[in-house]
């Protein structure tokens, strides 16, 4: 009986082989990257692995990075698993991760639990990744539409349900309003562009807004609900006399509309998102490696877009080792040079930080040393 | 056996006095499709696959009866309706299968090809993916490492729990009889099959952190590595295991065990030598069964494993990659969001193909080594 089986397995021995070979075969060709080239071309002597937990906000921007950093320090790996930024932010302070990614900066408890894990200095945070939210439009034969925060608030409540509004007409003289209803699309989902959103409209739109500031747009306002970014945009494009908030990089031909901002109306470009961020304060109290943003959203700074998701970076201001810092010294600067701004820019479609603040950031990412 | 088959179908013939031709209930079908089909059309305007579905199924099961009774009488008419209904829930059964299978296969066989068989994600970023939608350059990007991923980890959860499964299945057959242990054992192997499976993920990686916390505590996040992952796998794959390998055991039938130990062959003997030949082609096919059901987990694997973009060879160091985490992050989070996201929704569904492919061999496989292996029948 075992010989039986024995001489069995010798007849599926042949096949099994084979498999194996052409495993091994697939396995010795191909560069095993995306390319398929080699990207193994800069040595920088670094050797390591970097973890990151955070924001899924981040994670084109994310690949972008890691990519062009990979290319340049073939001997580094760096993870990042885009679990959420509340999970990155508990993961970080669990030390199960040398980085966070988060759209939120640490609250005042958590900076504090932070020195358990980072040392005195507690931990360092500053944004990397900022993400401008358009307002997207569908009307035939308008272009250009100025919108105040008002108004955009009674647009998504459900107050001002015609694009011939006389709100709507007193910030658009010139342009040619059709008699209309206005169809207001919001994300059927969780999201951080709703809370952004919510929480621009909440600080600038004054009471017009009264809703919490909520991942979930407020049920009680009506209107139509999508899926996702992609949903959202894909409704707004179907639906003439649409009107949707959604990542400024997905929203693609629609029309932008012009935000008002002190007595301007601005339009959304990079260089306008990123400015925002240079108009807000910093959080109080916090240790001096620590740029926490409280964002001015309703700032009157000329030429500044409001209505953006900042997302940080969360680091240790020490590491237990030496090549830990380095390691991490050199992704963050990385992530934060002119070339890694550049290039989230056009792979995720984020506005690139201003030179005034990537050098504020230099600064702080210079100061992270060994512990001892 | 032959005699009385015979003079059944002696007695029936005897009794058609009336019968419709055999080809009829298919003629009905094809009526009632072509039927509902004009209906969906002028109703709605368009033709809608469901309506047309749903009102054949309806119009088919009233044709067939009201034919049937008019020509045949209401006894052979029920008879046929019952036919019909259950013959219509098959095909409504099937009708998701195939559904999946052919929009894997249209949407992922447009995608597939070597490159992303042999690339990986390494180095890949949205710009690549742009330039694909704008026709300059080729789909960049692949899932090499996934397939590695999934090869080894699913092979390392086999490692670890077939053995297990199926020597706490020898206990409970052979050894347990009625006691208490084989009734806990059983009881507990019940629960097990229970469990969500991100539970047996979190539990794998609490366990294996709180390790890596107590030997090196200087490392951040070593816990995550494909081995970690194979634990959660084994914590779901044992009590399968456990229960094909335990039904198929109790189907040995007990004289051969007699007739061994009449023989004076000893107990672990007549196991080995007897027990569990007899019954290897049944246990194989429960474990196959155990590993298409693991081979296709999600969760469990992205709280274990990380979402690796590089191929990674080593177990027990790094992230890794399995083709359902990377279908998962592809979809749900795409290298390059906007217009361009439709190049990681290409990818992942090549990747689905391939997971769906991975598994039929798996399947076949165990269909070819349980026949080459089962016993001669009638020897």
């Amino acid at each position: 009986m075992k010989k039986g089986i024995f001489v069995k397995l010798k007849h599926l021995a042949p096949s099994a082989a084979l498999l194996a070979v052409g495993a091994l075969t697939l396995s010795a060709c191909g560069g095993a990257s995306a390319t398929g080239e080699d990207t193994s071309g800069g040595d920088s002597g670094l050797q390591g692995t970097i973890t990151g937990i955070g924001a899924s906000s981040q994670k084109a921007a994310m690949d972008a990075w890691t990519a062009d950093f990979a290319t340049a320090n073939s001997g580094v790996t760096v993870n990042y698993s885009p679990d959420g930024s509340g999970a990155g932010r508990e993961q970080f302070l669990g030390g199960n991760a040398q980085f966070a990614g988060s759209d939120a900066h640490l609250d005042d408890d958590e900076a504090e639990s932070a020195k358990e894990v980072c040392g005195p200095e507690g931990a360092y945070e500053f944004p990397v990744y900022v993400s401008p939210i358009a307002v997207a439009f569908n009307l035939k034969g308008v272009d250009s539409l100025n919108l105040s925060p008002e108004t955009i608030a009674k647009i998504f409540k459900g107050e001002i349900t015609n694009w011939n509004d006389k709100a709507i007409k007193a910030d658009n003289p010139d342009a040619q309003l059709p008699d209309l209803p206005i169809t207001a699309v919001h994300r059927a989902d969780d999201s951080g562009t709703t809370e952004n959103f919510a929480e621009y409209l909440k600080e600038a739109a004054g009471d017009a807004w009264d809703a919490e500031v909520d991942g979930n747009f407020p049920k009680e306002y009506g209107g139509e609900a999508a899926q996702g970014t992609d949903g959202v945009v894909q409704t707004v494009s179907d639906t003439e006399g649409a009107i949707g908030y959604a990542d400024a990089s997905a929203v693609g031909s629609l029309g932008q509309a012009k935000v008002k901002v002190g007595d301007q109306f601005v339009e959304l470009t990079p260089d306008a998102a990123s400015k925002v961020v240079d108009a807000s304060t910093k959080v109080e109290g916090r240790g001096k490696g620590d740029l926490a943003f409280d964002l001015a959203r309703d700032t009157t700074e000329s030429g500044a877009y409001p209505i953006v998701l900042v997302s940080y970076h969360v680091v240790c201001s020490t590491y237990k080792d030496q090549e830990t810092v380095d390691l991490i010294k050199a992704w963050e600067k990385f992530v934060i040079s002119e070339e890694g701004q550049q290039s989230a820019a056009k792979s995720a479609g984020s506005a690139p930080l201003s030179a005034d603040l990537r050098s504020q950031i230099e600064t702080v990412i210079d100061s992270i040393t060994v512990a001892g | 056996m032959l005699t009385t088959s015979d003079t059944t179908s002696s007695r029936s013939r005897s009794l058609t006095s009336k019968q419709l031709p055999k080809a009829t209930p298919w003629v009905i079908a094809v009526a009632s499709i072509v039927v509902a089909a004009g209906i969906s059309f002028l109703g709605l305007g368009r033709f809608s696959i469901a309506v047309t579905a749903v009102l054949a199924g309806a119009i088919n099961a009233i044709a067939v009866f009201a034919i049937s009774a008019a020509y045949e009488g209401r006894r052979k008419a029920v008879d046929r309706v019952a036919t019909t209904v259950v013959s219509s829930a098959f095909v409504l059964a099937c009708v998701p299968l195939i559904s999946l299978l052919w929009l894997t296969v249209s949407k992922g066989g447009a995608a597939l090809d070597l490159n992303l068989l042999s690339r990986t994600m390494l180095g890949m970023k949205g710009v690549l993916d742009q330039q694909y939608v704008a026709g300059e350059a080729g789909l960049a990007g692949g899932f090499y490492h996934a397939i590695v991923g999934t090869v080894l980890i699913t092979v390392a959860a086999c490692v670890i729990s077939i053995p297990i499964g199926v020597l706490a299945a020898i206990y409970l057959v052979e050894y347990a009889g009625k006691n208490k242990l084989g009734k806990a054992i059983t009881f507990l192997v019940d629960v097990m099959t229970g469990i969500p499976s991100i539970v047996a993920g979190l539990f794998a990686f609490a366990l294996f952190s709180t390790i890596a916390n107590v030997l090196m505590p200087e490392a951040a996040g070593i816990a995550k590595t494909g081995f970690t992952a194979a634990v959660a796998l084994s914590v779901l794959m044992i009590p399968i295991v456990v229960r094909n390998t335990e039904e198929i055991l109790r189907l040995v039938p007990m004289d051969l065990r007699e007739a061994s130990y009449a023989l004076g062959v000893p107990k672990w003997k007549t196991i080995v030598k007897i027990v569990l030949p007899t019954s290897v082609s049944g246990i194989l096919s429960g474990v196959t069964i155990a590993i298409a059901r693991v081979i296709g987990e999600t969760a469990p694997i992205m709280v274990t494993a990380g979402f690796a973009k590089n191929l990674n060879w080593n177990l027990f160091s790094g992230w890794m990659s399995t083709l359902p985490t990377y279908i998962y992050d592809s979809q749900l989070r795409p290298v390059s969001p906007g217009d361009a996201a439709i190049a990681s929704s290409e990818r992942a569904w090549a990747a689905a193909l391939v997971l769906v492919a991975l598994v039929m061999i798996l399947n076949l496989l165990a269909r070819v080594i349980a026949k080459v292996l089962a016993p001669k029948a009638g020897r």
